[in-house]
């Protein structure tokens, strides 16, 4: 589902300066549509970890892209192990 | 019903903050977006949160220690994590990153086939970096060098040496590795250098040592003689009175530093008797009377 950037800030519970900032450091990376930044669901789950990192867990900005990055990296692995296994279980 | 202060593990008499410690311990631990796939981490985190939701808020607190709430209905509702879409997206999702493991998508085994394979729609991984190994003539390394390497497959690769090399240096050519999966980067060549030794030329790190013979009177009158550096032969002067072990140093005359100046070359004297036996140097030794007296293993005497 395509979300405006308005209402992002409004189920993501932003700033629109802090949404500018996570932007600017590729934490978040919206589409675009007709000129349009648009988010997704998954935009905004990802803004509540975000949210969650820094306030629950106490990770500074900097912590935050390490484990931005690492989870992006695991999302990535266990894609690929998925479909190995898929594959795996095809051949046999 | 739990209680939860046992879920958060914290005494009844808490204080807020080490309730807020307590919380953010176990949440590092068990937040489900970095244990994905554990669906346990996922239930206790949930209890975890729900019990931090009442105990960081005072009123709350204290309502539930007066027994007037239970922590039933504590539990916020929220919306889905992060890893839910993460791994549900069908076509992949713009922030997955193949890169944890793009060392292994190409070599031979049994994985990287499946790799390929199972997971062609997506992956795009770099290539395999490959290892070379190079020895090289030790003034290569002093003056640089390009040598070429022939690869197992007949390919070649021109490998340019930069002037001043270290032993055991590593030179990584980009891109000159394995090719990339889909429209992954080729990997790297890594090319490990070795030099071999000189017949004469030492060398410790950016210095060049060089033993040289020289004459019994060119020790004791002193002489101007050519001396072999890695980049030429230079003429020197061996001062009178000159001994075995006498150590001159040649500025600049060694390998070429990071910095664009240069080691030195030292020089270590020596002194050789003529090959064949000369009457005339024995007749002078047997009646020279200071070489009796002389004792050069004084400083052994116990």
């Amino acid at each position: 589902m395509i979300i405006s950037k308005q209402e992002f800030l409004v189920r993501a519970q932003l700033e629109h300066e802090t949404l500018e900032a996570w932007i600017h450091e590729e934490w978040l990376i919206p589409g675009a549509s007709a000129g349009e930044v648009t988010f997704s669901d998954a935009d905004i789950a990802r803004a509540q970890l975000i949210k969650d990192l820094k306030s629950d867990l106490g990770v500074n900005d900097e912590g935050v892209g390490v484990i931005l990055n690492l989870v992006d990296q695991v999302h990535g692995m266990r894609r690929v192990l998925t479909e190995l296994l898929r594959s795996l279980r095809s051949r046999a | 019903m739990k209680d939860p202060y046992e879920t958060l593990g914290v005494e009844r008499s808490a204080s807020p903050d080490a309730i807020q410690k307590a919380y953010r311990r176990l949440a590092k631990k068990l937040h489900p977006d970095l244990n994905p796939g554990n669906k346990e981490a996922e239930e206790r985190f949930k209890a975890v949160s729900a019990a931090y939701g009442l105990l960081s808020d005072a009123d709350k607190r204290a309502q539930y220690d007066r027994g007037e709430i239970d922590d039933t209905g504590a539990e916020k509702p929220r919306q889905r994590f992060y890893k839910d879409f993460a791994s549900e997206a069908a076509t992949g999702h713009p922030y997955e990153n193949y890169s944890g493991f793009a060392d292994f998508a190409d070599s031979d085994d049994v994985l990287s086939e499946l790799l390929r394979r199972g997971a062609n729609v997506h992956v795009r991984a770099r290539g395999e970096d490959v290892r070379y190994h190079l020895p090289i003539e030790f003034l290569e390394a002093v003056t640089g060098a390009t040598k070429r390497l022939t690869l197992p497959d007949g390919k070649t690769l021109d490998v340019t040496i930069p002037a001043g090399i270290q032993n055991g240096q590593v030179l990584r050519l980009r891109g000159k590795g394995r090719p990339g999966i889909g429209d992954g980067e080729p990997g790297d060549a890594l090319v490990e250098i070795t030099i071999k030794p000189h017949r004469f030329f030492a060398r410790e790190g950016n210095d060049v040592y060089l033993d040289l013979p020289v004459t019994l009177s060119e020790a004791i009158l002193g002489a101007r003689i050519t001396v072999p550096t890695p980049t030429g032969a230079v003429a020197m002067t061996v001062p009178k009175g000159s001994n075995t072990g006498t150590v001159l140093r040649l500025r600049g005359k060694g390998v070429l530093r990071r910095d664009g100046s240069h080691g030195d070359e030292l020089v270590r004297l020596k002194v050789m008797l003529p090959e064949q036996p000369d009457p005339e140097l024995e007749a002078f030794a047997a009646k020279w009377e200071g070489g009796k007296a002389h004792d050069p293993r004084r400083d052994m005497k116990s």
